[in-house]
């Protein structure tokens, strides 16, 4: 299946010439970008690319556009709604979506012509079989009664078998169809989860037609750490992904090992590292990475005294002086850091950490810098939703994208400035919140919502910095509660969106359990409870578990909201 | 009167003033019936076969083996039904009604040869055994079903007295298959209908209509009236019709709509006869309703109550006016806008009968708006009913005062009926001739001869008159060679000279706004 499209996307570089691009903003579409645009650059393919962020932004760029283009190219964005339904397009308009959302609308997977699906066919999709959810005799019995209702009687009749039992029996079984089609689809559609890297997917694709480049190749791998970062893919999907890529760099790679010392200023190299799992700690300190790394801040419960005592005896567990964790990384002692990465994993399973390394990517530019992977997708992230504005909404989306050439260290570590005041605030809200005992259990799930005027707060009206505190403050949760019932609860967030027009931005997550599957029911439940209580809600997020609510009716969509999951 | 029309076939068909009305009160034409029939059963056997496929699909194992449950040879079968085990009877006549009511090639000839209808009519008087009963009502209604011959083995079976006892059956599923069988045998054509009126079927059969009868038995009942009202030559008994149109009329009243059109069909076939037939109908007041259901929605209602009324109009003019008054002439407009063009053909006959009334008639016509549908229809309709149209018209020309034709030819109606000229068809051609000359006949009155000639002219209508005298058809090429001798010859014509009087007060071209037809 992959290989089809393959060609037909060949076909769109080499003789289609106008394509339009649309990205949706998360750093996995951007990768995928990134890699899109390198390959329509070597080819000449003349495109547009307009940057959405949620279906409104896509219907309007698509009436705006629809006149000029007719291929779409679409990235992140598109994939688990009918999208001929919501677009009407003509019928000579095409889509060709590479969307790591799932599960994928089944109108667009059985629609052939006009939506291309760039998916990969080790991916389970678990559609639906044609037969369950289509049938091509819908009409048949009424047209034909149509056509006689202009003619005489018959004169004789027989009476058929079927007469009494047939006709009934076939409503019947209409009947048992269209159930069993409504949970066939319900099952389907029930859970959001997320599929291959989108930015994989589109490497994957350069790699097929010879044209992948190692930049690619690192795109593809920011992507993927984007979706482990954002808790979209479960483990192992990550190391399987991860196993993957491993294969790619080696391959783009290997010439350089026996020439360490030959690297030129700008020649870069990916390396496969089993790196410990600090947020930027080497832009940053030792220290303040641990106090604001989610897995090390809820596993030692830092937001309590008892924690930060057990940080210090963690600390001095290794035998690193404060002064030099406390400093910056890069200025520690070179004799720390020689063994650095053992020494801390070693201590870090005495204090129940047994987690602290994971298997990841680094990318190194000439001599002086070094990057990890997850600082990339921080940074990016961060570039992304900065709250500061500078000028018009793309602005964020331009600067995000730009951030991941290698020409432009200057945005990444501007990007990286924000991620670690992204990262702090996030710590700070979660130990208040922890403290404050704003998580309540409501029954069916945990619920936790931001007051207006909290520090920060702003911040935490954009989705990824609000999914990425939930998920924070879940697992900080779990591990602070003693209730058994409540570690199995997933979480519904509020924040304030926009206080003028009285809405705030809610986002639900599945529950943080090792074997977690990383599905979400979260988006069917919030369109029910929305349509129940006629909440004024606005699904406009590609993620359906994201959404906007006026303030007002937030206790009725809640209450709704809690019935219906009990 | 021009000559043509004797030798116009059609022209029989017509009522028309001064003419003797018997021999011009128009019927329906034979052939259309049969057409529609043909086409009707063509329908049902490819109905037959689409069903046929969904069934084999859908057969389950469970289904499989329950037929092969009652799956009998025919050997056996006559057997079991000739012998005196009661319930070997009862399987071996429901195994022959199973085989009766397959869809796909029901064994009606085997079936018959085996002799058993006799036997099958005996067990219709079981009233101890009710399946039994039922069984043989229904292998015997798909029996009658078939061929005129097929019925006639049932009939000659001795069914018909067995039936008609069966209505009056404690069991409403058996009277109400012996309903279904009794309407096979009447649908088979005049003779059987007559001889189930002759046993006295229709009482029983009325008796069966109450507020309660479920709708699917009333269905059934209804069709089986119609068929009982059904069919010419000879008309059914006076009596039987008196008996049965109360309940009809009742009938229409209902809700289900194919209740209601059953019964519109009925009265249809009643109105198809002699005036003395549609008299009968006029009188029971049932014109207002046929007329209500003529604007119904539903094409299964529309159309037969169209067509009843439509053949009241072939009536006297009394009866032409009953329907007038019956409000037909604010329905008709919508009618022949219709998109089906079958729809919009019965409604230009309809207009075109109505046309050929008194000039009384003519100008409510005119006072009801149908010039202005008509003349629409005539430029765009569909071509059947455009052939309606053009005799309407032509009737409209040939009945109506001098006054009214100025009205019809104002109301733009030249400018389509010339371009109808270019027909394929010469019979329709041979009318719009005579239509021409009737109006040609009116400009004469009001000295405006030479007026009508421009007009012709400017709407290329002599060019087309003048390539008809080419034409291969004899009496196309002489109408048309008439009208230009008589007034395109060129050459002065005394007679034609305007100011015979009248100059003036009648203008053909008239109003600025009419003129650019």
């Amino acid at each position: 299946r992959f290989g089809t499209y393959v060609k037909v996307l060949m076909l769109l570089l080499y003789y289609l010439q106008r394509v339009l691009l649309l990205v949706a903003s998360d750093v996995d579409a951007l990768c995928a970008c990134k890699i899109l645009q390198a390959l329509f650059q070597c080819d000449h393919v003349q495109y547009t690319l307009v940057p959405v962020s949620g279906w409104q932004e896509l219907e309007t760029a698509f009436l705006e556009h629809k006149d000029q283009f007719k291929y779409f190219v679409l990235i992140n964005c598109g994939a688990n709604v009918d999208l001929l339904e919501i677009l009407q397009p003509e019928e000579d308009t095409f889509f060709f979506v590479c969307d790591s959302h799932r599960p994928i609308n089944v109108v667009n997977v059985y629609n052939d012509t006009q939506i291309k699906l760039l998916v990969k066919q080790d991916d389970d999709l678990n559609v639906p079989a044609y037969d369950d959810i289509f049938r091509d005799d819908e009409d048949e019995e009424e047209d034909s009664e149509n056509e006689t209702d202009e003619s005489e009687p018959s004169e004789k009749r027989r009476r058929f078998e079927e007469e009494v039992i047939e006709r009934t029996m076939r409503r019947r079984q209409r009947r048992e169809w269209e159930a069993r089609r409504r949970e066939i689809l319900f099952d389907y559609e029930q859970y959001e989860y997320h599929g291959t890297s989108s930015a994989m997917v589109m490497f994957d694709l350069a790699w097929l037609m010879s044209k992948d480049l190692n930049d690619m190749l690192w795109w593809a791998i920011v992507g993927l750490t984007d979706q482990w970062i954002q808790d979209k893919i479960t483990q192992m999907k990550y190391v399987t992904d991860i196993g993957i890529l491993q294969r790619h760099v080696s391959r783009h790679n290997h010439r350089n090992e026996d020439e360490e010392n030959s690297l030129s200023i700008d020649c870069m190299r990916i390396a496969f590292e089993y790196d410990l799992r600090l947020a930027l700690y080497q832009h940053w300190s030792l220290y303040e990475s641990l106090c604001n790394t989610s897995y090390t801040s809820a596993s030692l419960k830092l937001w309590s005294v008892q924690g930060q005592k057990k940080l210090q005896e963690f600390l001095a567990d290794m035998g690193l002086p404060l002064k030099q964790v406390k400093q910056k990384f890069n200025s520690m002692d070179m004799s720390l850091k020689e063994n650095l990465r053992e020494m801390i994993e070693e201590s870090a399973n005495k204090f129940g950490m047994k987690d602290l390394r994971v298997q990841t990517f680094s990318i190194h530019f000439g001599f002086k810098n070094k990057f990890s992977a997850s600082d990339i997708v921080y940074a990016t992230a961060s570039l992304m939703e900065n709250i500061e504005k500078e000028g018009p909404e793309t602005t964020n989306f331009i600067k995000a994208l730009d951030s991941l050439s290698r020409g432009n260290l200057d945005k990444l570590h501007q990007g990286l400035d924000l991620a670690k005041k992204q990262l702090r605030a996030i710590q700070q809200t979660v130990a208040s919140c922890i403290c404050t005992n704003l998580v309540i259990s409501q029954g069916p799930f945990l619920y936790c919502s931001l007051m207006e005027g909290t520090p920060d707060v702003k911040l935490f009206s954009k989705p990824v910095s609000l999914c990425l505190l939930s998920k924070y403050l879940l697992k900080s949760f779990v591990s602070s509660t003693k209730n058994k019932r409540c570690k199995l609860l997933p979480l519904v967030m509020a924040a304030p969106m926009d206080v003028d027009q009285g809405t705030v931005i809610m986002v639900g997550i599945p529950p943080e359990t090792e074997s977690s599957d990383k599905k979400n029911f979260f988006g069917r439940a919030f369109e029910k409870a929305a349509d129940s209580t006629n909440s004024r809600t606005l699904h406009n997020h590609f993620d359906m578990s994201i959404m906007e609510l006026k303030t007002e009716d937030r206790s009725k969509f809640l209450d709704a909201l809690i019935s219906l999951l009990s | 009167m021009p000559v043509v029309r004797k030798h116009s076939e059609r022209m029989k068909k017509f009522k028309n003033k001064g003419k003797d009305v018997a021999a011009l009160r128009r019927q329906r034409v034979e052939v259309n019936v049969e057409l529609r029939k043909a086409k009707k059963d063509e329908q049902i056997l490819k109905r037959r076969s689409i069903s046929f496929s969904l069934m084999e699909e859908r057969l389950s194992p469970g289904e499989d083996k329950r037929n092969e449950m009652v799956q009998l040879s025919l050997e056996e079968i006559v057997e079991a039904v000739n012998g005196s085990n009661t319930e070997l009877q009862l399987r071996a006549t429901q195994a022959t009604r199973r085989m009766l009511s397959r869809q796909k090639d029901p064994p009606i000839n085997q079936i018959i040869e085996l002799g058993i209808i006799p036997r099958l009519v005996e067990f219709l008087t079981r009233a101890d055994n009710a399946p039994l009963q039922f069984e043989a009502a229904w292998a015997l209604t798909n029996i009658a079903s078939g061929t005129s011959d097929h019925t006639r083995a049932v009939v000659e079976g001795g069914a018909i007295p067995a039936f008609i006892s069966l209505l009056s059956s404690p069991h409403m599923y058996i009277s109400e298959q012996s309903v279904w069988a009794l309407g096979n045998i009447a649908g088979d054509g005049p003779l059987y209908r007559d001889a189930l009126i002759n046993c006295n079927v229709i009482p029983p059969l009325l008796a069966l209509v109450s507020p309660v009868t479920p709708i699917g038995f009333l269905r059934n009942i209804t069709w089986t009236l119609s068929n009982l009202c059904r069919n010419k030559n000879p008309y059914p008994p006076l009596g039987a019709v008196k008996k049965m149109l109360p309940v009809l009329i009742c009938l229409m009243e209902h809700e289900d709509k194919d209740i209601i059109s059953d019964s519109c069909w009925a009265i249809s076939y009643l109105t198809d006869g002699s005036n003395d037939r549609i008299q009968i109908v006029v009188e029971t007041g049932i014109l207002p309703r046929l007329v209500e259901l003529m604007a119904s929605p539903e094409l299964i209602i529309m159309t037969p109550a169209l067509r009843a009324i439509g053949n009241v109009v072939t009536g006297t003019d009394e009866q032409t006016q009953a329907a007038i008054d019956a409000g037909v002439l604010a329905v008709l407009p919508h009618l022949l806008q219709h998109p089906k063009p079958t729809i919009q053909k019965e409604a230009a006959w309809m207009l075109s009968n109505i046309a050929a009334g008194p000039c009384q008639q003519i100008q409510q016509l005119i006072t009801c708006g149908l010039l202005p549908p008509l003349v629409q229809l005539l430029d765009k309709g569909d071509f059947k009913a455009q052939k309606e149209a053009v005799w309407a018209v032509a009737n409209f020309t040939t009945g109506g005062t001098v006054e009214q034709v100025v009205e019809l030819v104002q109301s733009g109606v030249l400018k389509p009926l010339l371009n109808l000229l270019l027909a394929k068809d010469s019979k329709t051609i041979l009318v719009i001739l005579d239509t021409i000359s009737n109006l040609f006949l009116a400009a004469e009155k009001l000295g405006e001869t030479e007026r009508l000639c421009l007009l012709v002219e400017e709407l290329d209508g002599l060019e087309k008159i003048e390539a008809l005298q080419t034409h291969e058809n004899n009496m196309v090429y002489r109408a048309a060679l008439n009208i230009i001798e008589k007034y395109f010859s060129g050459e002065e014509n005394p007679d034609l000279q305007p100011g015979t009087g009248q100059d003036g007060l009648y203008d053909f071209s008239v109003e600025k706004h009419d003129f650019n037809f």
